[in-house]
């Protein structure tokens, strides 16, 4: 009979709060990552993100809709004083995707460079860091061919 | 809620606003005892019901701040909180009390204190369970895109947001209870520091602590107390923010829309009455937007409003005639409240040096609260108040 207790200390899980499968689709393959529509299968309102029960019927069934990978960029700011914990200056905005979403996002690229209605593209990248000091990697928008 | 009986403010009382080294509990005590001195009461025991607004400081905020006042007890004491709208609805709960003929005699207080408690050279963020927060999202930065799309689909210029801040502090110049105040030119507002792009340090709201208290009472209470200037609460409104995640226009502000259309259907007082407003003019931007959010002109002349002079004295409806947000600061839980204790003021004539002339009979107050994905702002309160005498 051993003698030793067992460690019921539970070990601390990482902090991976995001790139939430529910929200992003990075292809493995190397194809272009997609953000993911829901489309409620009883009442056919689409959402993003994902609302179970879908608010406009409470139906829980959904049918997944790659959305579109570029949008408007209805209006942005460049922020100098941001959250606590979160390096400045960053960018975030409202893009407005063909399927009459509106995501609210951070922008990649330099402040000042952003004018309203710029026609921008999805990509992915760090938004902030988790509590163990990792970087989150989530979907973030650019200006179309600003590489 | 059409309000099913008269009710009536009786008394009122608000704090300096600024930097306290008190926290929240006495500001709001201090705010109460002012406003229930004021409503000729003299003993604890006569107020029937309690709601004390507050954004952040913490669990049982309301019965830390009334139990040295030997309220705790024989009464209910309810905590609210609703972000920035967290004063004026529990004003709201205290009116709905009495119109529903609940309490004879009851209570709301708006108090907090965020500088003993916030670390310094951050924005308010919401909280870390909505997906806009995790993105970065803050308040400073979610009313610089209307300012954006604003001054991009109207021309309008940096300088002409500046115009607000600047009416505003001239506004509070001789207010005691107001925090920055006084001449600031327009280039200096827009010279100063970068916030959020468009806006700058002077086109935002300071951080800051503060308390004011409101007394509301039956047509027969109000008699007893022996109150010559009652105030008749005509109308009192609270809505939560219409949701969905699609595009919307955000030069305009859906949630401050209805419940100003419902304000003016219950209270049956129309926007060219009001003589003046008290509205939540957190940002620069976002008193040009209510001018048109509210009906106080038309839609997209909220500019030539400003401009024309309508929005200070002598004009149309003197608009933040305390300074606003922008001379007060704006903790969030007391600001609903302290608006509502600065317009009852104007319309006793008790306000030298900043007093609105002719002596305002009919007064408006505006708070929105919180920043919510998908809504433009989680919550609205406003109030109609009319002279009664």
């Amino acid at each position: 009979m051993s003698d030793q207790k067992p460690n019921k200390k539970p070990e601390k899980k990482p902090d991976i709060t995001f790139f939430h499968p529910d929200l992003l689709e990075a292809p493995a393959d190397g194809r272009a990552p997609y953000l993911k529509g829901y489309r409620c299968k009883k009442c056919g309102q689409l959402d993003f993100p994902k609302l179970s029960p879908c608010p406009s019927c409470w139906g829980e069934e959904f049918d997944v809709v790659p959305l579109s990978r570029q949008g408007k960029l209805y209006s942005f700011s460049d922020n100098f004083i941001g959250q606590a914990g979160m390096k400045t200056p960053y960018s975030f905005g409202y893009i407005d995707l063909p399927e009459n979403l509106r995501i609210f996002a951070q922008l990649e690229g330099e402040p000042g460079s952003f004018r309203c209605d710029d026609d921008v593209e999805l990509t992915v990248g760090p938004v902030r860091d988790n509590r163990d000091g990792v970087p989150l990697i989530s979907y973030k928008f650019r200006k179309l061919n600003s590489r | 809620m059409k309000l099913q009986r008269k009710v009536y403010i009786a008394g009122v009382g608000e704090t300096k606003f600024g930097r306290h080294e008190v926290d929240f509990d006495v500001l709001g005590r201090a705010a109460a005892l002012e406003a229930l001195r004021a409503s000729n009461i003299d003993r604890p025991t006569m107020v029937q019901s309690a709601y004390v607004g507050n954004g952040t400081n913490g669990m049982v905020t309301g019965q830390t701040v009334l139990k040295d006042l030997g309220m705790c007890g024989h009464l209910p004491i309810i905590n609210v909180e609703s972000a920035c709208s967290a004063g004026g609805m529990a004003i709201h709960l205290a009116v709905r009390d009495v119109a529903m003929g609940l309490a004879d005699v009851a209570i709301g207080i708006g108090c907090e204190n965020h500088t003993l408690h916030m670390a310094q050279g951050t924005a308010f963020a919401t909280a870390m369970s909505d997906i806009e927060t995790v993105h970065g999202a803050v308040m400073t930065g979610k009313y610089a895109m209307r300012a954006q799309r604003y001054m991009y689909e109207t021309g309008a210029t940096a300088e002409d947001l500046a115009m607000i801040t600047v009416k505003n502090r001239r506004h509070a110049t001789n207010n005691p209870y107001a925090w920055f105040k006084g001449e600031i030119s327009v280039e200096e507002v827009v010279r100063s520091r970068v916030v959020a792009s468009p806006l700058t340090l002077q086109q935002c709201c300071g951080i800051a602590d503060g308390a004011g208290a409101i007394v509301v009472c039956s047509e027969r209470m109000v008699k007893k107390l022996g109150i010559d200037k009652p105030i008749l609460v005509a109308g009192s409104v609270v809505r939560s923010g219409p949701y969905h995640n699609r595009p919307r226009d955000i030069t305009g502000d859906d949630i401050t829309e209805e419940t100003a259309a419902q304000l003016y259907e219950e209270s049956g007082i129309g926007p060219q009455d009001v003589n003046i407003v008290e509205l939540h003019d957190a940002f620069t931007i976002a008193e040009l937007l209510y001018y048109e959010c509210l009906g106080l002109c038309p839609k997209g002349e909220g500019l030539k409003f400003l401009r024309d002079g309508n929005a200070t004295h002598g004009g149309k409806c003197v608009v933040s005639p305390r300074g606003g947000m922008l001379s007060y600061g704006h903790p969030i839980g007391a600001s609903g409240a302290a608006q509502i204790a600065a317009s009852v003021k104007q319309m006793r004539n008790q306000c030298p040096g900043y007093q609105v002339d002719p002596v305002p009979r009919v007064a408006m107050t505006h708070v929105t609260g919180g920043g919510l994905s998908g809504t433009e702002h989680a919550a609205c309160t406003m109030h109609m108040l009319v002279s009664d005498w």
